[in-house]
């Protein structure tokens, strides 16, 4: 395990459970006539209930670590544990459905269905996961609720605004109470306060449901957010943050 | 449960009924070359229809409904001398000239019968009394020839062969695609018009005289006596009238709509006319929900990373697929039925739209759409779940 940064470190705290447990990960694309690594051999272990950064600049292999530690891209190499299951060498059926009743997903282009309403998008989730009808409008709600936008509940996405929109991609993210939350730049198509009051709100709402969060970021503002940053370069885990690291200036400072 | 397919198919409603236009389309050729083909093969044998016969007996030379060599008259004596017979009655057939004010001729079909009869009677009558056909040289025509044969109405007059022609009556929609227009009169008079001089139009005509053993005839209609079997009774019309064919009245329709069918290609025709429509609704509809796959490809990824089955996915797609259909189906039908009522009205051209036909064309609809939604199952089956992280 590579621990660079801790914001949130607490060395006192009871031993907890391993949600995610990589070793020698690696991944490599045949690109015309070249083999190319995006992954060189990544170890990595997070604890259950924390909230952790891959940052590192673009092309390092951060989004496609969190593509196979999320079940969706199988490494060339390498084992991945999951809230105590061995997903490498999973079917890519057992996979969906590993994926379908564990992990959360939140994205940078909110991936909301354009044609659903805000409620309807998480119901859409709720469904997908076996929860149907009454139930599912009642979960909808309460999610909402908690993301503060149950008066929105029949915008659709064209009518919220971008915070609006990933605060409905949380709530979705949430539906089926996930134990695994994964999030790609979920920050990165927000104004800086916005991105702030959602990592707040992130974070607030993953301790109160007990999930672990793992998210790829540019954003350093987010960094006292988490509990650990781990940052990725060239397709491995490096000891700091890289010093050629030019993550986008922010507009406003966090308190 | 919330409906992703419907919601993504009326999300863009200009697009969805371009495409329901497409599938209107496709319903509407292929129920008006499906109804085309019923029209004309039920209208070959409307004759057969107007008659509640169990037999008919014809020349032996008998093709098909409009083409026999007649039969004598005393046949019709044989065939009620046969066990099993309950009634038999003449029927006459056969064409003509029709000659118009203007001196111009055109063929017509002279139908000859007792309007007494209990085995042929032209239905539905529109206009005068059948009875009035015993008076010499009177007709009834159909309605829908009334243009055709330049005439106006009951009490006209023309001429048909040397005799003139009385009409006294109508009747509806008796009209046949394959044959000339029909003209029906008493059996006298039929034979009087059958053997009259064409060459020139005679002011005092002989009044017809009924008809003797020698006279000629087209078919006898047999009824079979209660709880008769046909079959046996055919046999034995076939034993003691040699010279005779003898059909039932559902194989003397088999035998004429297959003759027509064959021999024209148009089944052939009419089911390509089919063939094209399907193909191009399968195209349009294949389009649609290609491109509406493609548009929502995110969404899709989205749903297969959280962890959606394929199948779950391609529900979807076959719900959107359905609805399609029904609503491409319900309008275009609607459309045929109304486009049937039409042509019949002003062209008296039948689009036969069957229970079975319609039901038949939604089968296809939907399996046409089902079909074109392969292309965008595919799709989706080839997506990788890993675009959704790339932004």
């Amino acid at each position: 395990m590579t621990l660079i940064h801790e914001s949130h470190s607490d060395t006192a705290a009871p031993l907890r459970e391993t949600a995610i447990q990589a070793h020698g990960i690696e991944m490599a694309y045949q690109v015309g006539d070249h083999a190319f690594k995006a992954l060189k051999g990544i170890d990595l272990e997070i604890q259950t209930g924390d909230i952790e950064l891959l940052m590192g600049p673009s092309g390092s292999g951060k989004t496609t670590l969190l593509s196979i530690l999320g079940g969706i891209l199988t490494p060339t190499a390498g084992e991945i544990t999951l809230l105590g299951q061995k997903i490498t060498g999973l079917s890519r059926r057992r996979l969906a459905k590993f994926r379908l009743q564990n992990i959360g997903f939140i994205f940078q282009g909110f991936n909301l269905f354009p044609a659903l309403t805000a409620a309807e998008n998480i119901e859409a989730t709720l469904n997908l996961k076996g929860i149907r009808g009454r139930a599912a409008k009642k979960t909808a709600l309460k999610l909402l609720k908690q993301v503060d936008l149950a008066d929105k509940r029949h915008n659709l996405p064209r009518d919220l605004s971008g915070g609006q929109k990933q605060r409905v991609a949380i709530a979705r993210a949430l539906a089926g109470n996930p134990r695994l939350i994964l999030a790609d730049e979920p920050t990165a198509a927000l104004d800086s306060q916005i991105g702030h009051t959602i990592m707040e709100l992130l974070r607030r709402l993953a301790q109160e449901e007990g999930c672990t969060v793992l998210m790829v970021t540019h954003d350093p503002r987010i960094q006292d957010i988490a509990d650990r940053v781990v940052y990725v370069e060239d397709g491995l885990i490096i000891p700091q943050q890289p010093a050629n690291f030019s993550a986008p200036k922010p507009e406003v400072q966090y308190p | 449960m919330v409906s992703i397919a419907r919601k993504n198919l009326f999300q863009d409603l200009p697009r969805f009924i371009v495409a329901q236009a497409g599938i209107m389309f496709a319903v509407g050729l292929v129920t008006i070359q499906v109804g085309l083909l019923n029209g004309f093969t039920r209208s070959s044998t409307l004759l057969i229809e107007n008659a509640e016969a169990d037999i008919w007996i014809a020349s032996k030379e008998l093709q098909h409904l409009d083409l026999t060599l007649p039969l004598k008259y005393k046949i019709l004596t044989q065939a009620k001398a046969v066990q099993g017979v309950e009634r038999a009655e003449a029927l006459i057939a056969q064409s003509t000239v029709w000659r118009y004010q203007t001196e111009q001729i055109a063929p017509i079909r002279i139908i000859g019968f007792d309007p007494k009869s209990q085995l042929f009677h032209p239905h539905p009558i529109l206009e005068g009394n059948l009875e009035q056909i015993n008076q010499p040289y009177s007709i009834f025509i159909d309605s829908l020839d009334l243009k055709q044969l330049d005439v106006q109405g009951v009490g006209n007059q023309s001429e048909i062969g040397s005799f003139k022609g009385k009409v006294v009556g109508l009747t509806k929609g008796i009209r046949s695609i394959v044959s000339s227009p029909y003209v029906f009169t008493s059996l006298p008079n039929a034979v009087a018009y059958l053997n009259s001089p064409i060459a020139s139009p005679q002011k005092n005509p002989p009044v017809p005289a009924p008809l003797t053993e020698n006279n000629l005839i087209t078919f006898v209609l047999v009824k079979a006596r209660p709880g008769e079997d046909i079959q046996g009774l055919k046999a034995r019309l076939a034993k003691a009238l040699p010279d005779t064919r003898i059909l039932t009245q559902s194989e003397l329709t088999e035998l004429t709509q297959k003759h027509w069918q064959q021999s024209t290609g148009v089944g052939y025709i009419l089911g390509l006319g089919a063939v094209v429509g399907i193909i191009v609704g399968t195209v349009v509809v294949g389009q649609i929900l290609y491109s509406s796959v493609t548009d929502h490809l995110k969404e899709f990824g989205t749903m297969k990373a959280m962890g959606s089955s394929d199948w779950f996915i391609y529900r979807i797609i076959l719900e959107q697929a359905l609805w399609m259909a029904i609503l491409g189906y319900l309008p275009g039908m609607g459309l045929c039925l109304s486009l049937g009522a039409w042509t019949m009205n002003v062209q008296a051209i039948q689009i036969l739209i069957k229970p079975l036909t319609a039901a038949g064309v939604f089968l296809v609809t939907v399996t046409m759409c089902s079909g074109a939604a392969v292309f965008a199952i595919q799709k989706v089956t080839r997506l990788d779940a890993a675009l959704v992280f790339k932004s």
